[in-house]
């Protein structure tokens, strides 16, 4: 220390200061060089691979839906089960099943689901959802909610309470897929607002999925949280539900506030207009 | 004699710790920004993987925008670039041209183009501006989001002024009608406006990049490139550098002055109580983000400016000198007008991180720069001159400020490859590194150049933009 302070004192560390200054400058630019091309050449080797295991798959996945091939006769092909131990080779999988899934229906994607549990790769779902890094979790949730995995809703329950709002918003999305309205009747006693971007992530997730049952919409107008009351008469303004007309008209008898009531005025005129 | 070397002695060595001091200062700060946007772009990226922007798209409950572009003699492109923008991913919006008075045949090309017929509309102008000679919309249902203002010549601001004052919706994108808009901009550009509880988002802003030797088919960039002329190569990685490595972080620290002209949204409202675009200042730009800011802190209402790192705009950038030189004086005059205008807030706690960190790093290090290394150039010069100049010492202050430079550039290179990878031909990754290399040598020497420029003006008095020609994108039909 005193040394270092006799070497400022004298004005003789500048000298070695920009030296060490320069080589670190270089040194670390070599580095990160070194690091892009690195990145660089692992994706396409990355790519390359993706291709090639999405050849593989696309065939067996034929084979799965339109041959009946099951996954214990899967599990004798030495190529495939070779592959089975690489992680991008199940991941690879575990997309294309699941792009899958979104353009079949029926039997085809009820074959897909079986496999989905069959092969094992739900296990690997359901841990995601237990680990520390919330972008894992939304995977495992996107991935159990796609292949209607109703097991996993009270996890996703769970998960929909979580501060994070990327976490929160997929997980609600995914319980609403599952369960229908009984995928948000839960937000009534939610101690914290909702902003307008996962309100219409919740309108949109109950289009999209086409939720005819809307029973218990209602429960949202009720909520002590000013944020549920709106995201409620949202849903009964985009969802045209004039069947819960009354409800509001019960609302607007007893809204806590000014802007709460000229919110739910305005769905009642706007559904009454489309009744009559 | 010795107590005049003594003397000279002392300065010496003051003068190379003011220098070091403020070399070692500048890429500190370059540093720690650095490391907060990557940061939060990560942050970002991760959360944007999942995020579902159709959403958007099929609500009633999206905001509503106007579009406001002005454009001044922009004949040669303006048939091209109105249709881009009514061919964007968004169903709230309308699109309002405003004709700064163009001496072209701009008005002709968009009446014939448009089916444009003049209209009446019940405006109540918040904000002065020159006389507005007509309003269009179109007969043609197809483009009902169109309106058309004819006005008298006012400058840019003057312009986006007669959009806020017609403008219908309550949020305002302000752009440059010759950038060229990725297909999702305006749902990018929407969403933070709606994610915020409890504080009012006042304006959300976007990368700008450039798009030299970029190809464009209608409307739309469909193949990045990146150019053979140095010039603007260069500034695509001065672009990289500055949204990738800076941006975000002052967006972080919620600390951000600028919103890039070329592409920024804004809640009217507020932009209209803060009185709308300044017309006596070239930085309009920065100067309506700053008085927003300054309006909300004096009032005391809860706010946020958000910033969204990925590239939504693409913009030519100059290709030759005369031009560039014209475009940076402009900026520096910007930045002192601004500052001039706000110096109130200049370390005053009364504007929290706005007056104690922004504006201050603002005067420091974009204002105050050139000037202080044109200053260290001409003490160098007379250094040399009476055979005072450490040699030695001089090439190491040299390489370590050259080393640096380059190592910024390889770290937005590295940023950039690891996040957006906009880049992927081996070629232009290789043509971008070469530019690092040249950069402070041959780029840096002409900003601090055009910079210098830009206090001569702002000393003498000037105003106005002068003539920005552009060369145009290719077009791929």
């Amino acid at each position: 220390m005193i040394q270092l302070w006799k070497l400022y004192e004298n004005g003789k560390w500048v000298e070695p200061f920009l030296i060490v200054s320069i080589c670190l400058f270089v040194g670390v630019s070599v580095v990160l060089y070194l690091l892009i091309i690195e990145s660089r050449n692992r994706k396409i080797k990355r790519e390359k691979l993706r291709a090639e295991y999405r050849t593989k798959i696309e065939k067996l996945m034929f084979s799965v839906v339109f041959q009946n091939v099951s996954f214990l006769e899967v599990e004798e092909n030495r190529e495939y089960m070779a592959l089975w131990d690489v992680y991008l080779f199940r991941k690879v999988m575990t997309e294309s099943i699941l792009d899958l899934h979104k353009n079949y229906e029926g039997i085809y994607a009820q074959k897909l689901e079986q496999f989905y549990k069959e092969s094992g790769l739900i296990n690997t779902s359901f841990k995601k959802l237990k680990s520390l890094k919330w972008e894992i979790k939304c995977k495992g949730i996107t991935e159990l909610a796609e292949m209607n995995v109703v097991e996993a809703f009270d996890k996703m329950i769970a998960l929909s309470k979580a501060r994070n709002k990327a976490l929160k918003i997929i997980a609600i999305n995914a319980c609403i897929k599952l369960a229908g309205t009984k995928g948000i009747v839960h937000l009534t006693t939610h101690p914290h607002p909702i902003d307008d971007w996962t309100q219409l992530n919740i309108i949109a997730a109950f289009k999209k999925h086409d939720i005819g049952d809307t029973k218990g919409v209602e429960l949202l107008l009720e909520s002590q949280n000013t944020t549920v009351v709106t995201l409620g008469l949202k849903l009964i303004k985009e969802l045209r539900l004039t069947q819960k007309l009354k409800y509001v008209e019960q609302l607007i008898n007893r809204a806590p506030n000014a802007s709460l009531k000229y919110e739910a005025q305005s769905v009642l005129q706007m559904l009454s207009v489309i009744t009559i | 004699m010795t107590f005049l070397s003594n003397e000279i002695k002392w300065f010496l060595d003051v003068y190379v710790l003011l220098i070091l001091g403020y070399a070692v200062l500048i890429m500190s700060s370059y540093l720690v920004l650095a490391y907060l946007s990557m940061k939060e772009l990560r942050g970002y990226l991760k959360k944007n993987s999942f995020v579902d922007y159709e959403v958007l798209l099929t609500s009633e409950f999206a905001p509503s925008l106007s579009l406001i572009a002005p454009a001044y003699n922009e004949g040669f492109t303006i048939e091209e670039n109105v249709k881009s923008l009514l061919s964007l991913n968004y169903n709230n919006y309308q699109v309002i041209v405003v004709n700064d008075g163009s001496k072209d045949n701009s008005m002709e090309i968009l009446i014939n183009t448009y089916d444009l017929v003049l209209t009446e509309l019940d405006i109540h102008p918040k904000i002065e501006t020159k006389k507005i000679r007509g309003i269009y919309a179109s007969k043609n249902a197809a483009f009902k989001k169109l309106i058309v203002v004819d006005k008298e010549n006012g400058g840019k601001a003057d312009a986006l002024n007669v959009g806020l004052n017609i403008a219908q919706n309550p949020y305002v994108v302000c752009i440059d009608v010759d950038c060229i808009l990725d297909k999702d901009s305006l749902l990018k550009l929407a969403k933070p406006f709606l994610e915020s509880y409890g504080k009012r988002i006042i304006a959300t802003g976007g990368v700008v990049r450039i798009a030299n030797q970029c190809v464009i088919k209608n409307g739309r960039l469909v193949e990045v490139n990146i150019p053979d002329v140095m010039l603007p190569r260069i500034q695509v990685l001065e672009y990289l550098r500055a949204f990738l490595l800076g941006r975000m972080a002052w967006g972080r620290l919620d600390g951000l002055l600028l919103i890039s002209g070329a592409f920024g949204a804004f809640d009217k409202e507020i932009a209209l109580l803060a009185g709308g675009y300044n017309t006596k200042t070239v930085g309009e730009d920065m100067e309506l983000v700053v008085r927003m800011r300054r309006y909300m802190l004096e009032n005391k209402l809860p706010y946020s400016v958000s910033y969204i790192p990925d590239p939504l705009c693409w913009t030519e950038a100059p290709e030759d000198f005369k031009i560039f030189k014209k475009q940076r004086s402009r900026w520096m005059r910007g930045t002192i007008e601004t500052l001039d205008f706000h110096k109130k807030m200049f370390l005053n706690p009364k504007y929290k991180l706005l007056g104690m960190l922004s504006i201050p790093y603002w005067t420091l290090f974009e204002f105050l720069a050139p000037g202080i290394e044109f200053v260290g150039l001409v003490i160098t010069i007379v250094l040399i001159a009476f055979g005072l100049l450490n040699w030695h010492f001089f090439f190491l202050l040299l390489l370590f400020v050259y080393f640096f430079a380059v190592f910024f550039s390889v770290l937005a290179l590295f940023s950039e490859e690891r996040t957006y990878h906009k880049y992927p031909k081996q070629a232009d990754f290789f043509k971008l590194l070469l530019a690092a290399f040249i950069e402070p040598l041959y780029f840096h020497p002409m900003t601090v150049y055009a910079a210098l420029v830009g206090y001569r003006e702002k000393i003498k008095g000037t105003h106005g933009w002068g003539e920005m020609t552009r060369k145009g994108f290719t077009k791929k039909e």
